[in-house]
Formats: structure tokens, C-alpha cells, sequence
């Protein structure tokens, strides 16, 4: 077979695959709080685990939870755990210098916030534990486009990030549990 | 290792519940599927932790996120950890795995449920994506035309005309005028009303062709005199089958479904007095071509389809398992004694499941 011949067995089949849902009532009363500054979880009126967002049931006990079971949550709380991404050029990394993706346990909550930037701190001296602050945006510039019912993101964009406190960390005993 | 006893005819649906067929469903899949799982359960009358194996079905092309269906698994109560699968598939088939490992002999309880949203998506894109990558996924063939073709070849082929077509679809909308969670209804439905309507991709017209649904489904099963102690009149499965064809539709005789028949016979289905059937066609020309393989027609003793049938609401990667759970309450509630379900999956009735339901 020439080399010819063997350009033509080759294919190109891109697939595009567009999806449109609304966000679920419970997302979408999460994401109407976080616009206004305000972060809200589910309690599980069975077991009392505070889910951050509410997935409108608890995994647990399956059973569901519904607005009445929603609370406020401060925007305070600790790093269980993080990575330092040292950006490669791929397609869509918009990142070139190393950032953190650390999980973040609000005080009062039971489940993390995942991906979350963690400044006023060297990347170096990063600990599980911190104790960290919401550095919101200023209201016009927070967005929740991004939130999917898919469980990844969220927690859209509306922080810059969590900016360390300087308050002493948290005992280990408080995050075990939570380190993803 | 000791042989292990068959059980295979003495494994009976004990607790079955579904959500409506909904055009657009707010909740998500998982959200769906929480209080399901819990009303099956409640039903047969058990506690979650009893349950010694649990199969659900999905789609994660659907869902529209890989491993999408691991979330699903919450509405079983995953925490303790559970003895658990999933099957990228019609809940059928996890409800056919489930049974499988029941025959293993040292688990009494298994759990199986489906679902899926259509909404989301655009099924034409999304199903595409399960034919061949060389000839026809490129062409971007949807299932209504891939149905249109096969209609085609049905009225060629002598052995449905459009009237016919239209029939199946008049027994399923009549029929579904008394199921509260059927998505289309008419009990006024005639064919002379339905023939009037035009072509949408003939010689289909809307009618012959399923909604675009959200739902899940499930179903509990249970072993021997467990089965007896937890429900008065079980639904026990003689058996249950599926066997596939090949997958490129051009090789196949789509006016019939050699899969079909061969699958009933081994589920135990000898041609003998039914009460009920349950099929799975999507569109109505399938409909014709399953009871033609099951060798029933729509004017036969059997009752056709009296959910509605897929025609009447279609959640994929439930629908099958629905039709399951509807020849499993006519069995309990005592109105028939002898019941078939059927599922299938791929394009065109590539693959087939035949499920055979007695009472005692
Ligand atoms: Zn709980």
C-alpha cells in the first residue's frame, strides 16, 4: 500500500453535543443567594448533615430536603485539601503561573466547596486547616453561568478567592472526615 | 465448591414504582429517582439495608456528563458501602443482571431501577453517536428517520399498512387514558382522525413516533418464600432473556425480530395463553413487528400494551424496565396471571429482552 493510500484511511468525525436544562429549584435558589452575596445549604432533617449546595436530598438518608430545610451559612471556614496546578498549554487553560485548587469546608456545613483559589497565603506555606474568608466580587462582576446540575463547578464565579485569616488553624479532628 | 440450587423460576417482583412520563422534568435525574427507589421499596415492604444487590441503568450520553451515573447510585443509599452495578443500559438489564446474581442462592432481596431525561439533549445528536463511527454515525442518522426507513420497508414488505401503523398508536393512546403516568392520552383516539393527520418523516407521522420523556423506575425482587412473606401475590419470573442482532441496520430484515422471538422462547414462552403483553416499541411499525415475532396481534385475547406503552411515554433507559413493572402489577393486583414484558435497545430493535411474569 503506498503512503498515499494510507492518508485516505484516516477520518475526521467531530461531535458536537449540546444539552439545555434550567438549574434544579434547589441550585437555583443556591445560585439567586450566591449572586447576592449570601451562601445557603440544605440540613437533612433526618441525620441534621448540612449539604453545601443542597442536592435537594440527603445522600445518606435518602431523603429529599426542600426549601424549608435550607439555612444561611457564614462565608468563613477551613482548607481540608488543596494541590498546586502548575499550568500546561492545553486547549482552554486560560493559567500560566501555578494556582491552588483547594477544598473548602464552611463552618457549619458537612460537604466542601471543591476548586476553590486560596490567597494571602505563599503557595508554600499552604495548610489543611487554614482558616479562610469569601473575598467576594463585587456584585456586578459575579456570575453563576457555569453552575451545571452535574455536581462539578458548583459554585459558579463569584469569588475571587479564599483568603487566609491568619487565625489559628483548625484542629486536624475538624477536617479527617472532609479532606476531599 | 458446592453446586448452587437453580432458583431461577422462583424469583418474583415483590415492589415496583415509577415516576410520570414527563415532557420536561425540573428535577434532576438523581432528584427523579430518590423518592423511586424509596416508594419500590416501601412497597415491598423491606428495609433499605436488606437489600443484598442493586443494578441501575443509565445513560451518561443522556445525562450529558461523563460517569454521570454514579450520582444515581445515591437514591439506593450507597453509604454504608453497597454490593452494587450498573449497566450503561435500559433498567431492563440491570434488572436482568440483578436477577442473575439473585440465582447465585445466598442473596434473598435485589434492587433494580432505570432512568433517564431525554429533555436536555437533542435526540437526534445524542443517538446518533450509537451507530457505527464509520458510515452512519458521520451521516448524523437520527432515530425518526432510521424509523422512517424501517416503516418503509414494513409497508413494502406487505405486512403492516399506515392504517395499521395508526392502529397501534389508537390502542396505545386509549389505553393510556387510565394511566396516571402515561405523557399521552386521548381515550376519543380513532385511526380515521390519525390518518388525517400529515407525514413528519414518511410515511411516520407525529403520532407513530414517541415523546421526548423524562422518568425513572424501580423494582424490587425477592427470592422464594421472602418473596411470599413480603407480598401477597408476587410476580414471579419464569424467566427472562435478551439476545441481539447485528448492529448495522443494512444487514438486517427490519420488517421482523428473529431476537425477539428467540428471546421469548428461551425466557420460557411456549406460544400459550397470555394476559398481558408489554412491549417496548418506540414507534408504532415496531410495535406491529414485536407481537408479530411473539406471534399476538393488537385483536388477539391478549392485552396490548395497557400502560400505553412506550408510544404513550418514553423515558429511555427506563421505558423498557417500566414495561417490566407494568406486567408485574397486573400480576399483583390479580387482574392477569400470566404476563410478558419486553425492553429493547440499539438502533431499531437491534437488542431485545423478553421477561415471562406468572402468578402463583
Ligand atoms: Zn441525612
Amino acid at each position: 500500500m503506498t503512503d498515499t493510500a494510507k492518508e485516505h484511511m484516516v477520518m475526521e468525525h467531530l461531535v458536537t453535543l449540546t444539552y439545555h436544562e434550567r438549574l434544579t429549584e434547589n441550585l437555583n435558589r443556591y445560585a439567586d443567594n450566591l449572586l447576592e452575596g449570601r451562601i445557603i445549604g440544605a440540613k437533612c432533617p433526618s441525620c441534621g448533615r448540612v449539604f453545601v449546595p443542597s442536592k435537594g436530598y440527603c445522600s445518606l438518608c435518602v431523603v429529599p430536603t426542600t426549601e424549608a430545610d435550607e439555612l444561611e451559612l457564614p462565608d468563613t471556614g477551613i482548607v481540608t485539601g488543596f494541590t498546586i496546578i502548575a499550568p500546561v498549554n492545553y486547549y482552554g487553560q486560560k493559567k500560566t503561573e501555578p494556582f491552588v485548587y483547594a477544598s473548602v469546608l464552611l463552618d457549619g456545613a458537612d460537604t466542601t466547596l471543591g476548586g476553590m483559589d486560596i490567597t494571602g497565603v505563599a503557595h508554600s506555606d499552604l495548610r489543611s486547616g487554614m482558616r479562610v474568608k469569601a473575598k467576594w466580587k463585587p456584585r456586578g462582576e459575579r456570575s453563576v453561568e457555569a453552575m451545571s446540575n452535574r455536581g462539578w463547578g458548583g459554585f459558579g464565579d463569584v469569588v475571587e478567592s479564599f483568603e487566609a485569616t491568619g487565625e489559628p488553624d483548625a484542629d486536624e479532628e475538624a477536617f479527617k472526615e472532609h479532606l476531599f | 465448591m458446592p453446586a448452587a440450587k437453580s432458583t431461577r423460576g422462583d424469583i418474583a417482583i415483590v415492589g415496583y414504582a415509577q415516576t410520570p412520563s414527563l415532557r420536561d422534568a425540573n428535577p434532576s435525574e438523581v432528584q427523579l429517582l430518590v423518592p423511586t427507589v424509596t416508594a419500590a421499596i416501601e412497597m415491598a415492604g423491606i428495609g433499605r439495608r436488606e437489600i443484598g444487590f442493586t443494578c441501575a441503568g443509565s445513560c451518561d450520553y443522556l445525562t450529558g456528563g461523563p460517569f454521570a451515573f454514579v450520582s444515581n447510585l445515591e437514591a439506593a443509599g450507597a453509604w454504608p458501602p453497597i454490593s452494587e452495578s450498573h449497566v450503561e443500559a435500559d433498567g431492563a438489564w440491570a434488572m436482568y443482571e440483578a436477577w442473575m446474581r439473585l440465582q447465585e442462592g445466598d442473596i434473598d432481596i435485589a434492587l433494580a431501577f432505570g432512568s433517564g431525561k431525554s429533555s436536555p439533549s437533542n435526540p437526534a445528536e445524542v443517538w446518533a453517536q450509537q451507530l457505527d463511527p464509520y458510515y452512519l454515525a458521520p451521516l448524523g442518522v437520527d432515530p425518526v428517520s432510521l424509523a422512517g426507513i424501517q416503516a418503509r420497508a414494513l409497508l413494502d414488505s406487505g405486512k403492516a399498512t399506515e392504517e395499521d401503523f395508526a392502529r397501534a398508536v389508537v390502542n396505545s393512546r386509549r389505553n393510556a387514558a387510565s394511566n396516571p403516568n402515561a405523557q399521552l392520552r386521548d381515550a376519543d383516539a380513532s385511526v380515521e382522525a390519525l390518518m388525517a393527520q400529515p407525514y413528519f418523516r414518511a410515511p411516520l407521522r407525529k403520532h407513530d413516533c414517541p415523546p421526548i420523556s423524562d422518568g425513572a423506575v424501580a423494582v424490587v425482587m425477592a427470592r422464594g418464600d421472602r418473596a411470599r412473606e413480603l407480598c401477597a401475590r408476587p410476580a414471579w419470573i419464569r424467566g427472562m432473556d435478551h439476545r441481539i442482532e447485528a448492529h448495522q441496520p443494512g444487514v438486517r430484515d427490519l420488517t421482523s425480530s428473529p431476537s425477539t422471538a428467540l428471546a421469548a422462547r428461551k425466557a420460557g414462552y411456549d406460544g400459550g395463553p397470555l394476559d398481558v403483553v408489554e412491549l417496548c416499541g418506540t414507534f408504532s411499525p415496531q410495535e406491529l413487528i414485536l407481537l408479530d415475532a411473539l406471534g399476538l396481534s393488537l385483536d388477539g385475547d391478549t392485552k396490548v400494551n395497557p400502560s400505553g406503552g412506550a408510544l404513550a411515554g418514553n423515558p429511555i433507559m427506563a421505558v423498557g424496565l417500566v414495561r417490566i413493572a407494568e406486567a408485574a402489577a397486573r400480576i399483583i393486583d390479580g387482574s392477569a396471571n400470566r404476563a410478558l414484558a419486553h425492553a429493547t435497545g440499539g438502533p431499531l430493535l437491534q437488542q431485545n429482552l423478553v421477561c415471562l411474569l406468572e402468578g402463583e
